[in-house]
């Protein structure tokens, strides 16, 4: 089957014939009792769901062609990073998944649209096809990078605790005492990107530049979209982790400077 | 003065009151007749200079450290000491000879401590408060501390420390507290 643009399309037999490698791994567990037979089913089935529920969302999106819902559908990918970065920063102090919604919201929207304003150039500005799979990358792939940025920021300052203390009682300010922790928060966090832009295309072949090949596109043209992909998730990583690191440090200390050391922080987040 | 009691009884939570390093604490401080509440925080512990009991030594030489101080943002009273004045404050509490270039990080603990204490000393803060100073240092370290102090008292710092060992006899007043934080014994 090969429809005009030489995209090959995969029907329901060969899908079940992909879900015989789940079998072969579910066997694999089962026999060896992880205890992970369960979830690799249960993660199997919401493959399935999610992926085609976002193929019947994402055409009716393509049809309805409305800009608000657009800018919806990207507040809605942010929401659901910023919990998830959150999440995996559970010592981040409360009020964080406001401010890590806002730390990732607004670079996203301004590099999305940059991207696909500027670079891209479609028409009309907010295309779905092009603006919400660009958004989709840019928030997905940023997302560990700020993660570990706020994770490792609060771990650092608790490390950090009798250096805080000591800077603090010297009259250091909430940001001088906490500096070294924002910055080694940082480094973490844009290390990872830092990473994969100097082995992409070596160690491995990027997602998007994989699809656009396999759905018939020259290698060569795919090429600079990738570049442009991969430079705006490395931007996205490095805006989106000091935009949450600098809007949340602050809160862990009291309004006179004073860091709260485990004890003295308020539980629920 | 001398602050002493069993542990848990409050000792740093009264040293960080004053300070103004206790979350939540209430009531009123003042130093020299000047209110607490009408100075930064910042510059209240600048006048009012903690030094913690476990002293906070960062990466880098003597000078760095001993200067460190003076790369914060806060006012302070006192200029920059330079590199004779520093050398000459690290022979008075007992670690005369130590190059400026030394690495701060591989010192003694003894000598870190001190090094943490001429740090705060050396921006001449109107109260000095020290959370046991001499609990990592052997007696030698420890009577060189003491004389340091001596001459520190001598020029007008009000000192409050917090002790668990035997007077010295350095102290002009005892204030010994009990479990729960209650003063019950204040005298010479």
């Amino acid at each position: 089957m090969s429809d005009p643009a030489g995209v090959i399309a995969i029907g329901w037999p060969q899908l079940l014939l992909a879900t015989g490698f789940m079998v072969v791994t579910g066997g694999i567990t089962l026999a060896l009792q992880l205890g992970v037979t369960k979830a690799l089913w249960l993660g199997t089935l919401r493959t399935y769901l999610q992926l085609l529920a976002l193929g019947l969302v994402l055409g009716w999106v393509f049809r309805l062609r409305q800009p608000l819902l657009v800018l919806a559908i990207i507040g809605v990918m942010t929401a659901v990073a910023a919990q998830t970065v959150v999440r995996r920063a559970p010592d981040a102090p409360r009020g964080s998944y406001v401010r890590a919604w806002a730390a990732m919201g607004l670079p996203a929207l301004v590099i999305t649209f940059a991207v696909t304003g500027l670079i891209v150039r479609v028409e009309p500005w907010y295309l779905p096809r092009y603006v919400i799979p660009i958004a989709g990358m840019v928030i997905g792939n940023s997302m560990n990078g700020v993660a570990l940025a706020l994770e490792r920021t609060f771990a650092d300052m608790d490390a950090r605790e009798n250096e805080i203390l000591a800077l603090t009682a010297l009259g250091a300010s909430p940001w001088e005492a906490a500096r070294e922790s924002v910055r080694t928060a940082l480094r973490a966090g844009m290390i990872p990107s830092i990473n994969t832009l100097s082995t992409v295309g070596i160690v491995f072949i990027p997602g998007m530049m994989a699809g656009q090949v396999l759905a018939g596109a020259d290698p060569l043209v795919a090429a600079p979209y990738q570049i442009v992909v991969m430079l705006m998730v490395a931007t996205a990583d490095v805006l989106g982790s000091t935009l949450v690191v600098l809007l949340t440090f602050r809160r862990r200390f009291t309004p006179d400077g004073v860091f709260l050391e485990k004890g003295w922080r308020p539980h629920a987040r | 003065m001398d602050v002493s009691g069993p542990s848990g009884s409050g000792k740093t939570t009264l040293l960080r009151t004053l300070a103004r390093l206790m979350p939540g604490a209430t009531g009123s401080l003042a130093v020299d007749g000047q209110r607490a509440d009408t100075l930064a925080p910042q510059r209240w512990r600048a006048l009012v200079a903690l030094l913690p009991q476990k002293p906070a030594i960062l990466p880098g030489d003597l000078r760095t450290n001993l200067v460190l101080p003076w790369r914060l943002k806060v006012e302070r009273d006192v200029a920059e000491p330079g590199s004779e004045a520093l050398l000459s404050a690290l022979d008075e509490v007992g670690l005369g000879g130590l190059p400026l270039d030394r690495d701060a990080t591989r010192l003694s603990v003894g000598q870190q401590a001190r090094v943490a204490l001429l740090r705060v000393v050396l921006t001449g803060p109107r109260v000095l408060l020290l959370d046991e100073p001499d609990a990592a240092l052997d007696p030698e370290s420890s009577s060189a501390l003491a004389q340091a102090l001596v001459r520190i008292a001598a020029t007008g710092t009000a000192i409050v420390r917090v002790r668990h060992r035997e007077s010295d006899g350095l102290a002009a007043r005892r204030l010994v507290l009990t479990q729960g934080g209650r003063l019950t014994e204040a005298g010479p």
